[in-house]
């Protein structure tokens, strides 16, 4: 493996910082994403489980991928 | 067909049989057209403001859902064609074949409908996760669970982690010579793996399967992990102050 960058560094350091006791996985958060994406494109508050949804979304570039992606659809779809 | 009823102002939905739907449309056409709406002129676009969607549990409960499958597949289908629009890899049929996998998975899972978003909302995550999915998994599948074990053991050596990959500041260099030792002491082969994989960006999907594992169970070898190294940190006097400027770098 080759030396790591200090973006790779400060990478592994982020995840490291913003580790909880309690998190979401990827299957619970895909659970309430279609919520999460709707309520943001509204403009309207989210609440504890969806705050819990923004945070693995923080951790996990798949979800947030995938979360881009739904977000795209709702806003072009009639 | 039975039909769900939408208000506008908020996410809250009710459910309405086809006769009670009806006589709340013939309420809504009499507010509509009564002469008692001249005293109320911000009723008048009243029965513009409720949006009605299918139940769609119901109809693909039906006996005869082929109307509703084939309604559903054209909206997955056109979902698809708009997130992965900027992807010229990606051909019609193969945006077919995803929408037939994601269908399928919708029928085996829209008991678990919880009714939070919009079903189509709901639809649609499972058809994006069908499709990344597999693409991310023809992307890395030449990656061996070996080499990404190889590649988890060598976090722990300074030549892949030097004391001064963040510069000479005496905090920064204790934080990278902790993470490094934490990395090698508190962390398994597996655990290793599965961070290497992540830094080398591997999708979560690919690193499950080489681990030979289910999501869930690969989620929590690394949170296991993160919350390793976060008490190792912690426990080593690293501070959240000093944490805070590797950022600020």
């Amino acid at each position: 493996m080759k030396t790591l960058t200090p973006e790779q560094i400060k990478g592994i350091v982020h995840m490291v910082a913003q580790t909880r006791e309690q998190e979401l996985n990827c299957s619970e958060c895909q659970s309430f994403v279609g919520e999460f994406a709707e309520r943001q494109l509204a403009g309207l508050p989210l609440d504890e489980a969806l705050e819990r949804v923004e945070h693995h979304l923080t951790l996990c570039p798949d979800c947030r991928e995938e979360l881009l992606a739904l977000e795209k659809i709702l806003r072009e779809s009639p | 067909m039975p039909i769900k009823y939408q208000t506008w102002q908020a996410f809250e939905v009710k459910s309405f049989g086809e006769a009670e739907m009806d006589l709340i449309r013939r309420r809504l056409n009499w507010i509509s057209t009564s002469k008692w709406l001249a005293f109320f002129p911000g009723w008048i676009n009243f029965s513009s403001m409720v949006a009605v969607e299918i139940n769609w549990p119901e109809a693909l409960r039906a006996v005869d859902n082929s109307k509703a499958l084939g309604e559903l597949r054209g909206i997955l289908l056109n979902g698809l064609r708009i997130a992965l629009r900027d992807r010229s890899d990606i051909s019609e049929t193969q945006l077919e074949d995803f929408t037939q996998d994601a269908l399928l998975r919708v029928l085996d899972r829209f008991e678990q409908f919880a009714g939070r978003s919009k079903f189509t909302t709901w639809a649609h995550t499972i058809a994006i996760n069908t499709a990344f999915t597999e693409l991310r998994r023809k992307r890395w599948q030449d990656v061996s669970l070996d080499a990404l074990t190889e590649a988890g053991k060598q976090l722990s050596e300074e030549t892949t982690l030097p004391d001064k990959a963040l510069g000479d500041d005496e905090e920064r260099t204790r934080l990278v010579e902790t993470l490094r030792k934490a990395i090698g002491e508190k962390l398994s082969a597996r655990q290793r793996a599965a961070i290497a994989g992540e830094l080398q960006g591997l999708p979560f999907d690919q690193i499950v399967e080489l681990l030979g594992t289910n999501r869930n169970a690969a989620y929590k070898l690394l949170h296991d992990a993160r919350r390793a190294l976060k008490t190792q940190l912690s426990a080593e006097g690293i501070s959240q102050e000093t944490i805070r400027t590797v950022f600020a770098l």
